[in-house]
């Protein structure tokens, strides 16, 4: 392996397959002689081929704040729950789109007067009174300390549970618990409900790096910024498609000014208008106007919206096909890395974590 | 080109230099001294009022914190679990001191003075004159109520700043009997008071606008909106209305719910509590009123204390204030009673003695304490940068009873910070000029014995008098003579082979250069002679 080659941590295990399907879908592809190695070649950067390190996601935080890797993707939830105040980590791209899920509260079904975190102040101060403690088991301490702090709950235990902490509450180790979930099947399955007010943090996919490890070598910043290149341009294009029409017309001109008054039918930046030739041109002739291929790009919004006006604009035939890749003519994402890595900006990383962050403390 | 990182890329080892924790500061010797001078210039002052010493550990039970702090401290504390117990750095003194009276001094006759300094820990954002770890320097006295006791300790607070030089500050006095009356009067709970307490702060100093402190107290009570729950929560509000269960006596009420849920087998229990529990409490809430107008009646009540704030000449208004509200004005008098015995004292505004004291009366000081209970009060002296709170403290009646007392005590107190007295330039009076250095040297390393007694003999005849500093580093005569220029030297005292033999000492004046043999029987004399 070459000494300069980009270090990265990719999530085995629960993460690996929708991480995998990313990659590829960024066109990334890896090497792996056998799908229980550790350890692969990640293909499809210019500048060269990254070394791919599989870890558990719980660990690739670590592993990136100890500069044994560049770059390591992991849930937001773990960078909230680990980070800390002056460590080495950058938040590089905060919302890969994938692995969505949240860390909520979540009590016994049967206690059918707690609806509200408000609710869970007053049985812990009521538990309190009676001598005992409102227990809370979760493997996110920190999150969820400050996140009962915050709703003036202070008189808790926090009880470590490696296992399944949904299972806590009906082995009566805790009252309540503090979990990431998905969809709820899981705390339904184990009577167990969320709580309004009780979403401690949103999290998805993220990708991290290491300060210093970055800093120090050009060509993996280099290999840092194609990456990001390449994950921005699919994350963008994922919400286009181009549609494409056939309108008749008196000239390009003429169609192109339809398409721009038609309103949400304009594009990005404005339609690409062709002429058709068609296969019977007496035909042509004979219904007046020639024929264009009108292409726009629309965002998925505002796709049905689009559709109609081109064909108030005399379009005929619409097809649309998914866009692969939207590159600006600069990688924002990569522009504020640069700023973090460069002038020492440990204070642009914390406010940057402080941004993702207060977001849901002062929610 | 990838060469050249390599170093650069390894991971933090053993040998990287390692960093202070945020917040917190390294006092070097001038400055460290220059601390320690201030805290005993406080310290004595506190002393000749009959303020005896205590010190309490930094590690303290997180529980001691939790009883009576609020929510605004204990959510800034360094608290962690340590072997199974719940340990925190402690936030504070007061609680603290308060602590060991109840645990070991509740026997001794009233009042109790007791004075401390020490190290306290709050996680909070660093800035100009705020760390996370910074010196509080205060007193409490135990044992007595009212004005008197009042006065005493603000003359304190003013006497202290005194006592540093620090002539032009503004006092804030308040009293929390006002706003405490008010939550009592709207018949809130303890701990719906306690949420307005903490909030009174961010409040006043426009950290929080009025809205969002009413939504924030609504939403941690459980009015309004919060109530509804997702996931089908039996019990937001709606439903409960339609259940009509608000309308029936309690005991009807709770048979209805415990039928309803036998139907639909929800098992009514989890963790620690019981049914029983859980049906009451269900039934207590749905028959609670919505708390938003008596939040909000609360909060505007506090910014119209803040918005009436000012000098003496406000009293007249804050009386009327109060008058109208339905509200005793005790408090006021009390206030007021506190504020005249402080000119007994001697304590007035441009009193002429060179001092500029602005006093303020601000019925919304809270302090961002929940144990307070009379009078507050804070102290800021003007900087470059705004105003700086330098001391602060009040009145607490109920803490010790809370902290586990036999009956309710009386108590009130004060501390300053340390680092932000220091930050104004303040300075004591009394700061000895600096000591003459000597320093005795063994030519060769045989020499040692003889110069550790001349070191001896020299520190026990002029005690108080000089430094003396022992070379430890045999290098020779040039390197020593060196090192005493440096560490400017006034007199060095050479031990050899010689003077051992002659039972002399070579002394050697290091301003003028001046060298003379002195025996070891005059060299006390001559160096008193010397020296002064």
């Amino acid at each position: 392996m070459s000494d300069g080659a980009l270090r990265i941590a990719l999530p085995s295990k629960g993460m690996e397959d929708d991480t995998l399907r990313f990659l590829r879908a960024c066109g990334l592809t890896l090497d792996r002689t056998n799908p229980r190695q550790y350890q692969a070649r990640m293909r499809g950067l210019p500048s060269g081929p990254a070394e791919v390190v599989f870890q558990r996601a719980a660990d690739i935080f670590d592993e990136v704040e100890h500069g044994t890797v560049d770059l390591g993707i992991t849930g937001y939830d773990i960078v909230a729950e680990h980070r800390a105040e002056e460590d080495n980590v950058l938040m590089v791209h905060g919302e890969l789109g994938y692995q969505r899920c949240a860390l909520v509260l979540a009590v016994p079904e049967g206690w059918l007067d707690v609806a509200s975190a408000s609710d869970l102040a007053e049985v812990a101060a009521d538990l309190r009174a009676r001598g005992r403690e409102l227990r809370v088991a979760t493997k996110y301490s920190n999150l969820t300390r400050q996140f009962l702090y915050d709703r003036g709950i202070t008189y808790f235990t926090l009880v470590e549970v490696s296992g399944a902490i949904e299972a806590a509450p009906a082995l009566d180790t805790a009252d309540a618990i503090c979990d990431l979930t998905s969809s709820g099947v899981t705390l339904r399955e184990n009577r167990l409900k969320t709580i309004a007010g009780g979403t401690v943090v949103e999290s998805q996919a993220c990708l991290i790096g290491n300060r210093r490890t970055l800093a120090a070598s050009p060509q993996r910043l280099t290999a840092t910024r194609e990456l990001l290149e390449l994950i921005e341009a699919y994350l963008r294009a994922r919400k286009h498609i181009s549609l494409t029409a056939n309108i008749r017309g008196e000239n390009a001109e003429a169609v192109a000014r339809l398409v721009i008054g038609a309103g949400d039918a304009a594009g990005l930046l404005g339609p690409t208008v062709a002429r058709v030739y068609p296969k019977d041109p007496a035909r042509e002739r004979e219904d007046g106007g020639e024929w264009y291929a009108v292409t726009v790009v629309v965002t998925e919004p505002v796709l049905l919206g689009a559709v109609e006006a081109l064909r108030r604009a005399g379009a005929s035939s619409i097809s649309g096909t998914p866009v692969h890749y939207v590159f600006e003519h600069r990688s924002w994402t990569f522009e504020a890395l640069k700023r973090q890595v460069g002038g020492g900006g440990v204070d642009d990383q914390s406010a940057y974590l402080r941004t993702k962050t207060m977001a849901w403390s002062s929610s | 080109m990838s060469q050249v990182t390599d170093s650069s890329l390894q991971p933090a080892s053993f040998t990287t230099p390692i960093q202070r924790v945020r917040g917190t500061n390294d006092f070097l010797p001038a400055h460290e001294a220059r601390l320690r001078k201030l805290e005993g210039a406080l310290r004595e002052r506190f002393a000749r009022y009959g303020y005896e010493g205590i010190q309490t550990p930094i590690l303290e039970p997180l529980d001691l914190f939790l009883r009576k702090s609020g929510d605004e401290i204990v959510a800034r504390m360094y608290a962690f679990s340590h072997w199974n117990r719940r340990l925190c750095l402690r936030p504070e003194l007061t609680a603290s001191v308060m602590r060991a009276y109840v645990g070991e001094l509740q026997g001794r006759t009233l009042p109790v003075r007791l004075s401390y300094s020490g190290p306290t820990f709050r996680y909070e954002r660093p800035s100009r004159g705020r760390y996370r770890q910074f010196t509080q320097v205060g007193l409490e006295l135990i044992g007595v109520g009212g004005a008197a006791a009042d006065a005493e300790i603000l003359h304190l607070a003013c006497g202290g700043l005194d006592a540093l030089g620090v002539k032009s500050y503004r006092l804030v006095v308040g009293h929390l009997g006002v706003v405490l009356q008010m939550l009592r009067q709207l018949g809130m709970s303890e701990h719906a008071q306690g949420l307005i307490l903490d909030l009174m702060e961010p409040l006043t100093r426009g950290r929080l606008a009025a809205d969002d402190a009413v939504r924030r107290v609504v939403e941690l009570l459980g009015g309004g909106a919060a109530a509804e729950g997702p996931d089908g929560a039996l019990v937001g509000g709606g439903e409960q209305e339609m259940w009509g269960l608000a309308d029936l006596a309690p005991d009807q009420a709770a048979a209805v719910v415990a039928d309803v849920l036998r139907h639909t087998r929800l098992p009514l229990a989890g963790g620690s509590r019981q049914p029983r529990e859980i049906i009451e409490r269900l039934l207590a809430r749905a028959h609670r009123p919505d708390p938003t107008a008596q939040v909000r009646t609360a909060v505007e009540f506090v910014l119209r204390l803040h918005e009436a704030a000012g000098g003496a000449e406000k009293m007249s208004l804050l009386h009327e204030l109060l008058e109208e509200q339905g509200l005793s004005t005790e408090p006021l008098h009390e206030m007021q009673a506190a504020l005249d015995l402080l000119r007994a004292y001697g304590v007035a505004e441009a009193d002429g003695g060179g001092r500029e004291v602005a006093w303020e009366v601000d019925l919304s000081l809270a302090r961002g304490l929940r144990y307070y209970t009379g009078l507050v009060f804070e102290v800021y002296v003007d900087t470059e940068d705004g105003p700086l709170q330098v001391c602060g403290g009040g009145r607490y009646d109920d803490l010790i009873r809370a902290l586990g007392a036999r009956e309710s005590i009386a108590a009130c107190g004060f501390s300053f910070g340390l680092e932000r007295l220091d930050l104004i330039g303040a300075s004591s009076d009394d700061q000895p000029a600096r000591l003459p250095r000597v320093l005795v040297v063994a030519v060769e390393e045989a020499d040692h014995p003889d110069a550790i007694e001349v070191a001896g003999q020299v520190r026990a005849g002029l005690a108080e008098r000089c430094v003396v500093e022992q070379s430890l580093r045999f290098g020779g005569l040039k390197a020593a003579l060196r090192h005493a220029d440096r560490s400017e030297t006034d007199v060095v005292l050479l031990v050899g082979d010689r003077e051992r033999r002659e039972g002399t000492v070579a002394l050697r004046e290091m301003r003028s250069r001046a060298e003379q043999q002195v025996t070891r029987g005059d060299l006390t004399d001559v160096l008193r002679k010397l020296l002064t």
